[in-house]
């Protein structure tokens, strides 16, 4: 109960790793590149790595990094191209590189969906989604759902409803309903809530996001 | 009635001064109780400067009236700009070092590597952490660095210029730690010999959301207090009672897990300090960042123009602001420090667990004699594990025994959390007063009506009588048959009345007729914004949507910190007056050209009247153009409520429908009738979505959420969002939510807050009374998970003791 | 998460040809890309095949299907030959994760996830599955791990869509450079912890997951596969079922029992299926089968209420797959 070790400590100058690594052959290194390896070993293995990399590349293949180098993104149908570098998420390509702020990353995991984007119409997690994967598809973010400035019908729904509070989970939850409503025109209740079953709203505002969507499919059939 | 002792209200959230006024006064006659209830009207003493009376809400146009939230479009369409959103010209961002052990003291911090990392601008090694308790006697620990009490505990941090380097180089500090023996289970922290989480007495102060604990208790190893609070000998009671209800129950550490991090980004320049901060009170972390940097108050300005959910736990700096400043201050740059998830959940608060002994004594006729509340709590290494607000406030009782414990173990501070303790205390008190009226033979809401004194929830009960949902209940438990029995159950709540006369705003009429209303509140999603936007709209007639809100800025007149409920009851009859104040003086700059006085003109509803029929009745938009003057401006800064004598509490009433299933251990709460107060709702549209909140946020708490600590390494094991569990879609009742307006006659504007009574203290009581319906046992254990359920369902039941 | 360079592949031979110098593969790039933020992870070169056409779609042959390693779950979901002749698969990847995540996770993927431990999930823990020696689960926190079968490693097997198709007997196909395709059945593509703790399934590192074959189910059967979380909305198994009856009138000719969430491997019950072959399905005789699938469990310090659960949830899927039964709205939405 008291004074155990802990199991491994990323900040501490105790770590055995490094050493150990360096004798690592080169399979060892791979395998255990997978695991944690200090940090010296991996950099001499990407180096002598590239070499072989890039002699060998053939037709079919786009290379990528490890540096930043420039994207080219179709956004809410226009280009733009970012620096980024190959660990860029889509979502950190969109918010920092973009300033397209309207989504947002929360939980970074996948799990509560503030970030949601649509790929070709898809909603996706753009902060699972790496940003070279988002090359030549269309991606629509919050920003682009209202067209020409006109308010898209579940925007307004989701004012008419008070569907939100603090409004941080907002437009995910317009995303991923909004997708919905792409697919199903007239969706019942319970497919609401599958389809914002990805998306977590810490106020509590369920229930009003599906009265908003609901009022939605009930008035009108979307835009195509 | 009293607050229970071990709840911190600071200074800030109580009505300082008493008395309504030492300057002129008038009576007037006030609208007392609830409409088709208990509506009657009382006079009261107030200061001449105030507005007229404002009439039931009935009566008005746009206060209490369904309004559209005033930012919405803003929030619908991604426009609304959060602190994680904000980007500066030259930016950096920042990245903590945390620790990785539970206890430890640091022997050295190695920023080498990192400084010389490319893109990397400043390092900063914490000397100070904010947020855990402190030792009364600080000489006890000898350190050059802050000790290490929880994993998690920020260490340094980095500035970089991408959040790319600043993750790369910040995993380049190098840390060497000493170890200390630590301890993260209450129970084993408990024990004599357990490692000691601070050498010494340590406390934690509260903030304006509540929490912390009174200074000056006693401490024995990790317990801190008990804090105590007696009234009468209730072990003789307890000896002269008919009935005595004795049990135990158990709560969980829950975190806030608001979707947007704790964060800011901090702009030092040396002419003025700049925050944008992700805060529940913008005037907290001005006042903590002028103490911490000993900056004039003046030097610091704080912006928050939206902001992601708090719950509590977003008040003052923090680390991340103080650390943030410090990286600024040396870089020369804006620096942006967004905590990322992990983070969030170990160092930056959470709601304490609970341990509870309750006992309660009774005659017959259900009389209270006695209520014993022995509670331990962990709040990691800060206090505030109290939680009998609700056996102390809710019910009448002859005598009082209530000790409170904090128990030190080497987590991470709490903080205050939506009605701290209150949800603890109440899923013990409402479980057994439910026994007791059963072990009565009493009707549940009958005992309920002869222990409770509260008006509003007398009326909350009859409503709940005759609803259907409350016709439907099973009169006896376990009455389906099959793996999947239904239940209905209720619990009720109590809230206070704080108030903090620092809410203050300004008014301007402008000579286009366009108004704005400033203040340095923050709206944290509850709607304040729209709110001010009604009362100015309800004063000269214009669409609250017309109305410049402008909030969350220290430029502006001070506004209340938003926790415990404040903010609506604070701040709007300082809004209403300076509304009030700046239409008597839009009319006096209108009247030289109108060829009156301004005693003759009047404006409602939107229309500038003369009285004596000088010129038609025009509308305020064309009267504006004929002001004198390009501005009036009216300041107003809340005044004490008009019978500050009165101590008022709030509450509700929540029924909730479970069906479980017996099989897999699943509850599925099906409907929640929820019965709720927050005096005059001034947008009933914004209180029905605090409310749904509330009890979504309750339906978590009590089915779902826990603080996993793995016993020995003390690392948290689900700081996430999958594992720590969250209600999502699926899990969503149908929420009916019922309000009674109910007026006090206290202020202008007869408000008062839901943020705390919304749901979340009374449903965990409500849904375990449920599922004793549906099951004939008793649950005292949250959260409760499928192996809680299944476990409780196993046990052989036991015989009723009938009195 | 760690830098690294990302060959962007658009054909099976070049991601081949990458893959000999030795990378890591990233498909859908979900558990990758969690791995690597949680800092368990961290490869320096990703070998990128979400883009090789080839490998995506599902197709009807002459004794099955073929369904592309890269195809969605979400695709696999709505498919309709799918969602009649192999229920228990679109039940299955119909349930896995978010609807989000499912419309980038792949199937490949979802089979090649790594293990459902928080410990193994967390980069402080170094544990047995990473080279070291120590398994932190048996005395610290177990409310969700295995409980039976897992030798050395209580982890629970992550993967939905290989409980069912463990169930549909399905067969994985391997394609490496060197040695060009090979196939696997799935009942032994999965390397239990004490045969090699530190590898979870037979693929070779120069090889990549590219088609997964399923026989045509026999006339008659039935299937459905149903998973028991906390909560309905987005939560990992802490009980689940893959059910397949192949009746005759209302005799069950053979039974297929497959369960994800009690042990390191996806496994079989040939006990819960003995008792369900040769039987007409009845609620008793599925909750015998469900009784008799916990034969040999040991369940650890937090989690015996998982003992309880299986039978659940396994009497409920064999009901739902014969029809007798609506799916569960205690399981996943």
């Amino acid at each position: 109960m008291t004074g155990n070790e802990p199991p491994s400590d990323r900040h501490s100058d105790r770590s055995a790793n490094s050493t150990t690594a360096k004798k690592l052959t080169r399979r060892g290194f791979l395998k255990g590149a997978g695991i944690t390896a200090a940090s010296t070993a991996l950099i001499e293995g990407v180096q002598g790595f590239q070499q072989e990399a890039l002699a060998a590349t053939p037709e079919h293949v786009k290379e990528y990094g490890p540096e930043a180098a420039p994207v080219t993104l179709h956004i809410n149908g226009r280009e733009h191209t970012v620096r980024i570098e190959p660990r860029t998420t889509l979502a950190e390509a969109l918010r920092v590189e973009l300033g397209m702020t309207g989504t947002k990353i929360s939980c970074d995991r996948g799990v509560c969906s503030s970030c949601t984007v649509w790929l070709d119409k898809m909603p996706v997690n753009s902060c699972m989604t790496l940003a070279v994967d988002a090359v030549d598809h269309q991606i629509t973010t919050i920003e682009g759902l209202s067209v020409d400035n006109e308010v898209h019908p579940l925007q307004e729904a989701f004012v008419r409803h008070d569907a939100m509070q603090c409004g941080f989970c907002t437009p995910g939850m317009v995303m991923s309903s909004a997708a919905l409503l792409e697919r199903n025109p007239h969706p019942s209740e319970a497919d609401v809530r599958m389809a914002v079953s990805g998306n977590l709203c810490r106020c509590g505002t369920y229930p009003k996001i599906f009265a908003a969507v609901l009022d939605v499919s009930s008035h009108q059939a979307t835009k195509a | 009635m009293a607050i229970h002792p071990t709840e911190v209200i600071p200074d800030a959230l109580m009505s300082s001064s008493a008395g309504a006024s030492d300057a002129a006064s008038k009576t007037v006659k006030m609208p007392i109780g609830i409409p088709d209830f208990t509506l009657r009207e009382e006079e009261r003493i107030v200061p001449d400067s105030e507005p007229p009376v404002l009439p039931l809400n009935k009566d008005l146009k746009y206060i209490g009236k369904p309004t559209e939230r005033w930012d919405g479009r803003a929030k619908a369409t991604g426009r609304a700009r959060y602190t994680a959103d904000v980007q500066l010209p030259g930016m950096l961002y920042a990245k903590f070092v945390n620790a990785s052990v539970p206890h430890a003291k640091i022997l050295s911090v190695d920023t080498s590597a990192a400084e010389s990392h490319p893109g990397v601008k400043g390092v900063h090694v914490i000397e100070k952490i904010l947020g855990n308790a402190v030792l009364r006697n600080p000489s006890l620990e000898q350190s050059r660095y802050p000790l290490v009490r929880y994993v998690g505990q920020p260490v340094a941090a980095v500035a970089a210029t991408s959040p790319q380097a600043a993750e790369d180089a910040a995993a380049k500090i190098k840390v060497k730690y000493e170890p200390l023996p630590f301890v993260v289970d209450m129970d084993l922290a408990r024990e004599a010999d357990a490692p000691l989480v601070f050498p010494g007495a340590a406390d934690q102060a509260g903030t304006a959301g509540g929490g912390g604990s009174a200074g000056g208790l006693t401490q024995t190893g990790n317990v801190h207090g008990p804090a105590v609070h007696k009234v009468g000998d209730a072990e003789q009671a307890f000896k002269e009672s008919d009935v005595v209800v004795d049990a135990h129950y158990t709560t969980q550490v829950q975190t806030h897990s608001a979707l947007e991090t704790h964060g800011v980004v901090a702009d030092w320049k040396p002419e003025m300090l700049t925050v944008y901060a992700s805060t529940q009170g913008t005037a907290s972390v001005r006042e903590e960042c002028a103490a911490f940097f000993q900056l004039p108050m003046s030097k610091v300005r704080v912006i928050t123009e939206y902001m992601g959910g708090g719950f509590g736990a977003k008040f003052g700096a923090g680390n991340p602001g103080v650390v943030a400043a410090a990286l600024s201050r040396k870089t020369g740059a804006p620096v942006r420090l967004m905590l990322d998830r992990q983070e969030e959940h170990l160092s930056v608060g959470n709601r304490p667990s609970s341990d509870q002994r309750l006992r309660i004594g009774a005659k017959k006729d259900g009389t209270i004699t006695a209520i014993q509340l022995i509670s331990y709590g962990t709040a990691g290494c800060g206090t505030g594990a109290g939680c009998a607000g609700p056996a102390t406030n809710l019910y009448k009782w002859a005598t009082l025994h209530v000790e409170e414990n904090d128990v030190f173990t080497n987590a991470g501070p709490a903080a205050a959390f939506r009605a701290p303790g209150h949800p603890q205390g109440a899923f013990a008190l409402e479980q057994s007063i439910d026994e007791l009226a059963e072990r009565l033979n009493m009707d549940l809401l009958d005992l309920r009506d002869r222990i409770d004194e509260n008006p509003v929830r007398r009326v909350q009960r009859q409503i709940i009588r005759e609803s259907a949902i409350w016709k439907s209940r099973h009169a006896t438990p376990n009455t389906d048959a099959g793996p999947i029995k239904r239940g209905i159950g209720l619990s009720q709540s109590v809230w206070y009345r704080h108030l903090t006369m620092e809410s203050a705003a300004e008014v301007r009429v402008h000579k286009d007729g366009s108004l704005e209303v400033l203040s340095a509140v923050q709206d944290i999603g509850s709607g304040i914004k729209t709110v001010l936007a009604q009362i100015l709209a309800e004063q000269f007639g214009v669409p609250p949507a017309k109305v410049e809100v402008k909030v969350g800025d220290t430029n502006y007149p001070v506004g209340p910190n938003s926790g415990g409920s404040v903010t609506t009851a604070s701040l709007t009859p300082a809004v209403r007056d300076a509304a009030w104040q700046a239409s008597q003086k839009f009319l006096a700059s209108i009247a030289p050209s109108l060829g009156t006085s301004a005693s003759d003109l009047s404006l409602n509803e939107g229309m500038v009247r003369s009285k004596s029929n000088k010129f038609q009745p025009m509308t305020f938009r064309s009267a504006a153009a004929r002001m004198n003057t390009d501005q009036v401006t009216a300041q107003a800064k809340r005044i004490p409520d008009y019978d500050p004598k009165k101590y008022d509490t709030y509450g509700g009433v929540d029924v909730a429908e479970v069906a479980v299933d017996t099989e897999t251990g699943r509850i599925h709460v099906k409907h929640v009738y929820a019965v709720h107060d927050c005096g005059r709702p001034m947008n009933p549209t914004q209180v029905i979505s605090q409310i749904n909140g509330g009890v979504i946020q309750g339906v978590s708490y009590t089915l779902f959420e826990h603080r996993l600590l793995d016993p020995n390494y003390g690392i948290m094991v689900n700081a996430n969002l999958d594992k720590y569990k969250i209600a999502g879609s699926f899990e969503i009742p149908k929420i009916e939510v019922v309000l009674t307006e109910s007026y006090i006659g206290q202020s202008s504007t007869d408000a008062s807050g839901i943020g705390e009574a919304a749901g979340i203290i009374s449903a965990g009581a409500a849904i375990a009374n449920a599922f004793y319906n549906a099951t004939g046992v008793r649950i005292r254990q949250l959260p409760m998970t499928p192996a809680v359920v299944l476990a409780a369902l196993n046990k052989p039941k036991p015989q009723m003791e009938a009195l | 998460m760690n830098s690294f360079s990302l060959a962007d592949c658009t054909s099976l031979e070049s991601a081949l040809s990458e893959l000999k110098s030795g990378a890591v593969v990233k498909a859908g790039g979900v558990d990758l890309l969690d791995r690597m933020k949680n800092g368990t992870d961290t490869p320096t070169r990703l070998v990128n095949i979400r883009r090789i056409s080839e490998l995506r779609g599902i197709h009807e042959t002459s004794d099955g299907l073929t369904i592309g390693a890269l195809t969605t779950l979400a695709e696999i979901a709505d498919d309709p030959t799918i969602r009649s002749q192999y229920t228990i698969l679109s039940d299955a990847c119909g349930h896995a994760a978010t609807p989000h995540i499912r419309n980038m996770a792949t199937i490949g993927g979802n089979v090649l996830q790594e293990l459902q431990c928080w410990y193994f999930r967390s980069a402080e823990f170094q544990c047995i599955r990473k080279g070291k020696e120590q398994c932190f689960a048996f005395s610290g926190l177990n409310q969700y791990h295995a409980i039976m079968d897992y030798g050395g490693c209580p982890s629970v097997a992550p993967s939905s869509g290989a409980v069912a198709l463990l169930a549909l007997n399905g067969t994985i196909e391997l394609t490496s450079a060197a040695r060009g395709k090979r196939m696997v059945a799935i009942k032994d593509f999965y390397i239990h912890p004490d045969a090699n703790p530190h590898r979870f399934n037979v693929k070779a590192d120069d090889e990549i997951l590219t088609a997964i074959h399923i026989p045509q189910p026999a006339p008659g059967t039935r299937s459905a596969y149903q998973k028991y979380g906390e909560k309905e909305s987005h939560d990992w198994a802490i009980a689940d079922a893959g059910i397949l009856l192949e009746m005759d009138g209302d005799q069950c000719k053979r039974a297929v029992v497959t369960m994800g969430a009690a042990s390191p491997v996806v496994r079989r019950s040939q006990e819960a299926e003995a008792v369900l072959t040769g039987k007409r399905i009845t609620e008793q005789t599925a909750r015998a089968a469900g009784k008799a699938a916990m034969t040999g469990a040991m369940p650890l310090s937090m989690n015996a209420y998982k003992v309880q659960l299986f039978p659940v949830a396994i009497y409920r899927t064999v009901l739902l797959a014969a029809g007798q039964m609506e799916r569960d709205p205690s399981a996943a939405g």
